[in-house]
């Protein structure tokens, strides 16, 4: 079933175009990989899906469809209840996905108070099952301040933040480029359980094919504001057709060197 | 220091600068052509109403407001000048000093600025006027010891952080002598940040002055200083407003000038906080 | 807890210190000051009643010796008693203690309801017409002389509109010009500072953060902004308590509001020499013991520092 549906989007910077035309739909369950340089308005597109477009972009034209609804242009108050339940973030750079000087318990504790109306007592479940769920020490994490964790931690933390209320679309923006390749194998991992368990779909944001391969159903290659090539994992890792999608993968001297993917895991583990 | 090329010369740094600085010796030079004598006593005009003749009045005693404000202007301004050049001749050295040799000297010389910025100036004001009685001679010492330590400061950072760049110990690699590399390379990047702080104080100083000369600590009667003649006028300004209107307007105008200047100035030079 | 049984070992240390330099302020003083202590009553002084007195106050012992006395006294909180009332000094600063207190708090509470919401609005409606007012505001309030702002209130309020007394201490209403005066003197600097540190806070990517987790804007900023914006204004306000105390002194002077400002100025003139020492003293150990309190409110305003320990420069 369709989740979400990007239909010919548009997104200006003043006057210049910076996401031009771009189309895809991602369904429910499904991983979907956006991959391209830096500066190609993938996180621009993310951002647009849950209207967090800073002031001075706009979009100009096209159609957000999230659950069978047009959340194109919904009134900020509308996506703040929309962002946190059904469409959730993970940021790249996770010391920033924390308020330094409050404790992670607390800031949970207010997101689901945000959404949802339970009892002390409930909001502290949740809270402890979700970061149970990403592999933390829950009681530990709840009372600590952001500082006081690590990197792999801390994002770990966030993305537990991120999935708590069961939202139906988790979009990771480039969630791993901050950590060391240990880290973010461990972090992707815990994303990927996290998505069986509670079934939702994956908007993965990324720049390095090697972490586009393992996981994704559908890979779309973004380069300078338009999406260029789409298409299963398999057909554009094997068969790409976009020049630039050769490009790519002639990039990653490492995928070319290891046949299977298997080998590939070991480098990563 | 950013090299930025100036297609504008209002837009450039020295032109408010030059501004200011010519605004600041008009006010000092300007008490050269008082119409009257600003002393001169004439019990037969007293508290007259601005007129021709006498352009902003007269105060209790038949003296010239007019000549009054520009010799005030002389002692307030010039007052805060004074003050600034000796802190500056005392703290840029003693800052560079420190930044330079670095080490026990620079920690010790920091915890001993500490010691000063810690008392506030005010206080020493007042313990100097206690030991030698009110006056301005008190005020300027006050100011200067509760000063120059923020200026030293400043300079030891900027060069701290100025040392360590790469062009610095190539001149120490090339054997240019300290004195040569404080002077030609340390001492221009020094500058805009004091002129930006000295800017800035200024407006602090006068208004400093003037608010002790008014409760009788700093200027004392006749010296036609800006505070103490709003002092002076007190009983009068119900009959003769222009007596509190005039010398409140010239200490603000001139406070105002030097922060909007100062604030300019910190854009241009972009100086932080 | 150790960083404050720091602290206070350093207070410790600066009160020694303290009594040390106003030692040598009384012995710098001009003027003898046991003649000074006899002549209170108007009778002419002998030669024996003076070496009498030098005795009793150790005058004639060497300076070390004196020293010691003065810092027994001083540790009694025995500061001496004013040359011209002959009360002793501490009876005195303290009975003008609280007027003084009450009109730096009425003050600050002005400077709070200025500040916080034109440094507020300001941030929010950025390059607005709310903004462009309160950064004029700010502007012309830093450059307006205190004690003249002062003069003005008490031309338009007291003498012309004969509302408000312009002097003198009692009512609530004799409170409300000074504080004003000062109140709005201060905010000046505040209105800024916090406008800056505002928009400085809102940029931050803990709060887009905070956004995509869908907290509404109004907690965001009270809950994660606001807090974080507070810090540097803390930090200036323990900075510039100098400011505050000089504020005090011209207002009381202004409003002849007797306080220990206007005390400290007539010592000043009628060379009061114990009322000054004591003065200065008592506001030293003050500024210090708020200091402390500032950087106790600075640690609770940024855990990292309290919980690691990490330096405040």
């Amino acid at each position: 079933m369709l989740l979400l549906a990007v239909r010919h989007l548009h997104i200006y910077f003043r006057s210049k175009a910076i996401v031009k035309n771009i189309e895809f739909t991602i369904r429910q369950g499904e991983w979907f990989t956006l991959i391209g340089e830096s500066g190609s308005g993938k996180s621009i597109t993310a951002f647009a899906i849950g209207g967090l477009l800073p002031k001075e972009m706009s979009i100009a034209a096209g159609q957000i469809l999230f659950d069978n609804k047009d959340i194109t242009y919904l009134s900020n108050k509308e996506f703040q209840k929309l962002r946190g339940k059904e469409i959730s973030y993970v940021f790249q750079d996770y010391q920033s996905s924390f308020t330094p000087f409050m404790k992670i318990g607390k800031q949970m504790d207010e997101m689901i108070q945000a959404h949802c109306s339970l009892t002390k007592k409930e909001r502290r479940e949740i809270a402890f099952q979700a970061l149970e769920d990403v592999q933390l020490p829950a009681k530990r994490v709840y009372d600590s301040y952001p500082f006081q964790l690590s990197g792999g931690q801390l994002q770990r933390a966030s993305i537990a933040m991120a999935i708590m209320l069961n939202p139906k679309l988790l979009i990771a923006d480039e969630p791993t480029t901050a950590l060391d390749s240990i880290t973010a194998a461990h972090v992707l991992e815990v994303i990927a359980n996290i998505k069986e368990k509670i079934n939702c779909a994956v908007l993965f944001i990324t720049h390095d094919l090697r972490q586009a391969k393992k996981y994704s159903n559908t890979i779309a290659v973004m380069k300078q504001g338009e999406i260029v090539e789409t298409g299963t994992k398999e057909s554009i890792i094997h068969r790409p057709c976009h020049p630039y999608t050769k490009l790519l993968l002639s990039a990653v001297p490492t995928i070319n060197r290891f046949s299977s993917s298997t080998e590939l895991d070991l480098i990563l583990k | 220091m950013k090299i930025i090329k100036q297609t504008n010369w209002m837009q450039s740094r020295t032109f408010p600068l030059v501004l200011f600085v010519s605004y600041l010796l008009a006010i000092v030079a300007a008490s050269l052509f008082t119409p009257h004598d600003p002393l001169e006593i004439n019990m037969n005009d007293r508290l007259l109403e601005p007129s021709m003749e006498h352009l902003f009045g007269t105060d209790h005693l038949g003296r010239d407001l007019f000549s009054r404000i520009l010799t005030g202007g002389q002692v307030t301004v010039g007052t805060g000048l004074l003050v600034l050049i000796i802190v500056l001749l005392i703290g840029v050295p003693l800052g560079m000093l420190s930044g330079f040799i670095g080490g026990r000297f620079d920690r010790y010389f920091m915890r001993i600025i500490d010691a000063f910025l810690a008392f506030p100036d005010f206080i020493l004001a007042i313990v100097l006027s206690g030991i030698l009685g009110p006056g301005m001679l008190n005020l300027i010492l006050a100011i200067v010891v509760a000063k120059w330590g923020s200026y030293a400061r400043l300079v030891r950072s900027t060069v701290l952080s100025e040392k360590e760049k790469d062009y610095v110990l190539m001149a120490v690699v090339n054997g240019l002598s300290t004195f040569q590399i404080i002077r030609k390379h340390l001492l221009p990047h020094v500058v805009g940040n004091v002129f930006v702080l000295a800017t800035l104080d200024l407006g602090k100083i006068i208004l400093m002055i003037a608010s002790l000369s008014y409760i009788g600590l700093g200027a004392q009667p006749p010296t036609p200083e800006w505070g103490a003649m709003l002092n002076e006028g007190k009983p009068f300004f119900h009959s003769s407003p222009h007596l509190m209107v005039i010398p409140g307007i010239a200490i603000m105008c001139t406070v105002l000038i030097s922060n909007v200047v100062g604030d300019i100035l910190r854009d241009r030079f972009d100086v932080k906080g | 807890m150790i960083h404050i049984a720091k602290r206070l070992i350093e207070f410790m240390l600066f009160l020694l210190l303290l009594s040390f330099i106003s030692f040598i302020f009384i012995k710098l003083a001009p003027g003898d000051p046991v003649k000074q202590m006899l002549q209170v009553d108007e009778v002419s002084i002998t030669k024996e009643q003076i070496e009498a007195l030098r005795d009793e106050l150790k005058f004639n012992e060497p300076l070390h010796i004196q020293y010691w006395y003065w810092l027994k006294r001083f540790f009694q909180f025995d500061l001496g008693n004013s040359y011209i009332t002959n009360q002793p000094v501490l009876t005195e600063l303290l009975s003008r203690f609280p007027a003084t207190v009450m009109l730096t708090c009425a003050s600050l509470i002005v400077m709070i309801l200025i500040s916080i919401p034109l440094g507020t609005l300001s941030a929010l409606y950025k390059n607005k017409w709310v903004d462009h007012m309160s950064r004029l505001f700010a502007l012309v309030g830093s450059s307006i002389p205190s004690f003249w702002l002062g003069l003005l209130f008490i031309e338009w309020f007291a003498v012309k509109l004969g509302i408000l007394p312009s002097m003198g201490k009692g009512t609530v209403k004799h409170i409300i010009l000074p504080s004003l005066t000062l109140g709005i003197a201060m905010s000046a600097v505040y209105v800024r500072l916090l406008r800056s540190s505002l928009l400085e806070s809102l940029n931050e990517d803990y709060v887009k953060a905070a956004r995509a987790r869908g907290i509404s804007e109004r907690r965001i900023f009270f809950f994660h902004v606001f807090r974080r914006s507070l810090i540097p204004v803390i930090t200036i306000f323990g900075m510039s308590l100098g400011s505050l105390i000089s504020g005090t002194v011209v207002i009381e002077v202004l409003f002849s509001y007797p306080g220990m400002g206007k005390m400290v100025v007539d010592a000043i003139i009628r060379r009061d020499y114990p009322v000054i020492q004591g003065y200065v003293l008592f506001i030293t150990i003050l500024i210090v013991m708020i200091n402390i309190f500032v950087d106790i409110c600075y640690r609770y305003l940024n855990p990292e520092i309290r919980l690691k320990g990490v330096e405040r420069r």
